[in-house]
């Protein structure tokens, strides 16, 4: 629920109704035809703060509409963080094939280019007889999405690893499995984390295209603004949206230097 | 374009294999929904995302809300995505303009070009509707007395120069007329072309700044242009110093609100009867009152729904 103790009553139309007509009709459903001639409906002078001056930052706007900026922030993360893991979940075996099989590598990166190319309203409303409306649409799409970035990048860093690594553990006993999860996969981690950060990156703001089916996160309100020239609503959820990005950025870069510490001695 | 979406369906196809979802309820060729109304107690509400849509979604879910049901509201784009999730019961109650959900679902059904249903005649109109809709499973409820349609403005000094209350006044002035509309206007018949044929109005040109756009309303106020095309529930003419030029001849098609239902899932008594209250209250002058607190003022649409509703009696109080 919106706090409504500032937009409440500046809203409220009953008293102080200089066209007559309108106000009295509480308890009487069947209202009359409502104004007088020339009046145009209006009923109170505008309120006089940024809201109604439509100031590109305002205090009241975060105010009233705290709660909603607060879920659609929520919204936004976790749209991102879901869209980003399962197209991780998805994108560690196509590349691990596409690296065991020379024939698969050309149809998985093509394939994934290509989806990286349809425009993303197009890709919504391609998925939509799938999906219906509903947050897996926006999900399916930004795994889509993510999956070229990922795929493109797992793979570079894995092509990476330098072969005589690879014989050195193979001479030192180290099994298929053991080669993967020991050595190549911990090697290609910088490659693969910097393919995540971008992933990550563009699907906080591909989020924002959700709005054409409701699941927008921010993008539902700037969306909502653009179509009312709201300033204030236009600017905050933009700058949330560039703060989640910087944020989600540095945590994973966070996360890097930890899971590599060996990177650090180097440079 | 084409060829690129065409490789992305296949796409699509290959990589999840649900093609047997794809040929879900929106298709044309579907089956006719026969099934009887029902009466589900949790609703959902969808908005066509603009002012007056969010308006009188959130008047549906209060006043839903008031008549016993659950409901919540979710806002999409446009009616190419929103209609089918009617259809199939994803959404169950959407705020509708009679003339012109007419002439979108013909189109939908008989193609582009199919001549359009929707007219000036609210009866008319509602018949055509009504039978383009029931066999997509949705009930059209009744209409009420707010009425969203294109309108004609001028300044009120001009109209009070010539004495014009009425497109007819215009019209038998003589007066040459240079119109702010979109650039649309030249060739559709509510436009330019009908205002010369059915008020016999002397346009001398359209100059395309768009409908009831700022712009448009300053290109009158400045006397560059002699009138605006806008809608009814354009709360901002004061602001410009504009009057509407009463539709006498009834060259507007039909917009009246319509609140358009699934019928298995909210075609009851009681949807009918929640909604129907608003019927003989809301007017087309209240609308754009409303639409202007949301758009000039930046109010929140609930709140100013809420006000409304509780300063007319139809939910109680505080």
């Amino acid at each position: 629920m919106p706090d409504r103790s500032v937009a409440g009553p500046l809203t409220d139309p009953g008293p102080s109704h200089p066209c007559g007509g309108t106000s009295p009709r509480t308890g009487e459903p069947d209202g009359r035809p409502a104004t007088a001639p020339g009046c145009n409906g209006r009923v109170t002078a505008p309120p006089d703060d940024c809201l109604a001056r439509n100031e590109w930052i305002c205090g009241a706007y975060l105010s009233s509409r705290r709660d909603i900026l607060w879920g659609a922030v929520l919204q936004h993360l976790q749209l991102t963080a879901v869209s980003v893991l399962i197209g991780l979940v998805i994108a560690v075996p196509l590349a691990l094939a596409a690296r065991r099989w020379r024939w698969a590598a050309g149809p998985v990166l093509g394939v994934t280019t290509i989806l990286y190319t349809v425009p993303s309203l197009a890709m919504f409303s391609l998925l939509l007889p799938v999906y219906g409306l509903s947050a897996s649409l926006v999900v399916a799409g930004l795994v889509l999405y993510s999956l070229t970035l990922l795929v493109r990048n797992i793979l570079a860093g894995l092509r990476a690893v330098p072969e005589e690594t690879r014989q050195a553990a193979r001479g030192m006993g180290y099994g298929p499995v053991r080669l993967l999860v020991a050595v190549e996969l911990p090697l290609a981690l910088p490659a693969a984390m910097a393919g995540l950060r971008i992933a990550t990156v563009s699907a906080v703001s591909l989020v924002t295209i959700g709005a054409i089916v409701g699941y927008g996160g921010l993008g539902n309100l700037i969306y909502s603004g653009m179509n009312t020239y709201f300033k204030a609503q236009v600017l905050t959820a933009s700058v949330l949206c560039v703060v989640i990005a910087v944020a989600a950025d540095l945590l994973l870069l966070l996360a890097q230097r930890l899971l590599t510490p060996w990177t650090r001695r180097q440079s | 374009m084409r060829a690129r979406h065409t490789a992305a369906v296949t796409l699509l196809l290959m990589l999840a294999p649900v093609s047997a979802c794809t040929t879900g309820p929106t298709l044309e060729n579907q089956e006719e929904v026969t099934a009887p109304p029902g009466d589900s107690k949790h609703l959902t509400i969808g908005s066509a995302g603009f002012t007056e849509s969010d308006l009188l979604a959130q008047m549906y879910a209060l006043l839903l809300d008031r008549a016993g049901y659950s409901t919540e509201i979710i806002s999409v784009t446009n009616r190419e995505i929103y209609e089918p999730a009617l259809e199939n019961g994803q959404i169950d109650v959407v705020p509708e303009y009679a003339a012109t959900f007419a002439d979108w679902l013909n189109a939908k059904k008989n193609g582009a070009d199919a001549t359009p249903v929707g007219s000036p005649d609210l009866a008319t109109t509602m018949k055509a509707l009504r039978a383009l809709a029931a066999p997509r499973g949705l009930t059209v409820l009744d209409p009420g007395r707010a009425v969203d349609q294109n309108a004609f403005a001028v300044t009120s000094a001009y109209a009070a120069e010539h004495h014009l209350k009425s497109l007819s006044d215009l019209g038998r002035s003589g007066l040459p007329v240079r119109l702010a509309a979109g650039d649309e206007c030249v060739q559709r018949p509510y436009c330019a072309p009908g205002l010369k044929k059915t008020y016999g109005i002397d346009i001398t040109g359209v100059d395309p700044k768009g409908v009831g756009t700022t712009q448009a309303k300053q290109a009158v106020q400045s006397g560059r242009d002699q009138m605006v095309l806008t809608t009814t529930t354009d709360a901002t003419l004061d602001d410009f110093g504009l009057v509407l030029l009463a539709d006498d001849k009834h060259l507007q098609n039909a917009d009246y609100l319509v609140p358009v239902v699934n019928r298995s899932r909210a075609g009851s008594e009681g949807v009918r009867t929640a909604l129907g209250k608003l019927n003989t209250v809301l007017t087309t002058k209240d609308l754009a009152r409303l639409n202007e607190q949301v758009d000039s003022w930046r109010r929140l649409p609930e709140d100013v729904a809420r006000t409304y509703l509780r300063s007319h009696g139809l939910i109680p109080g505080d």
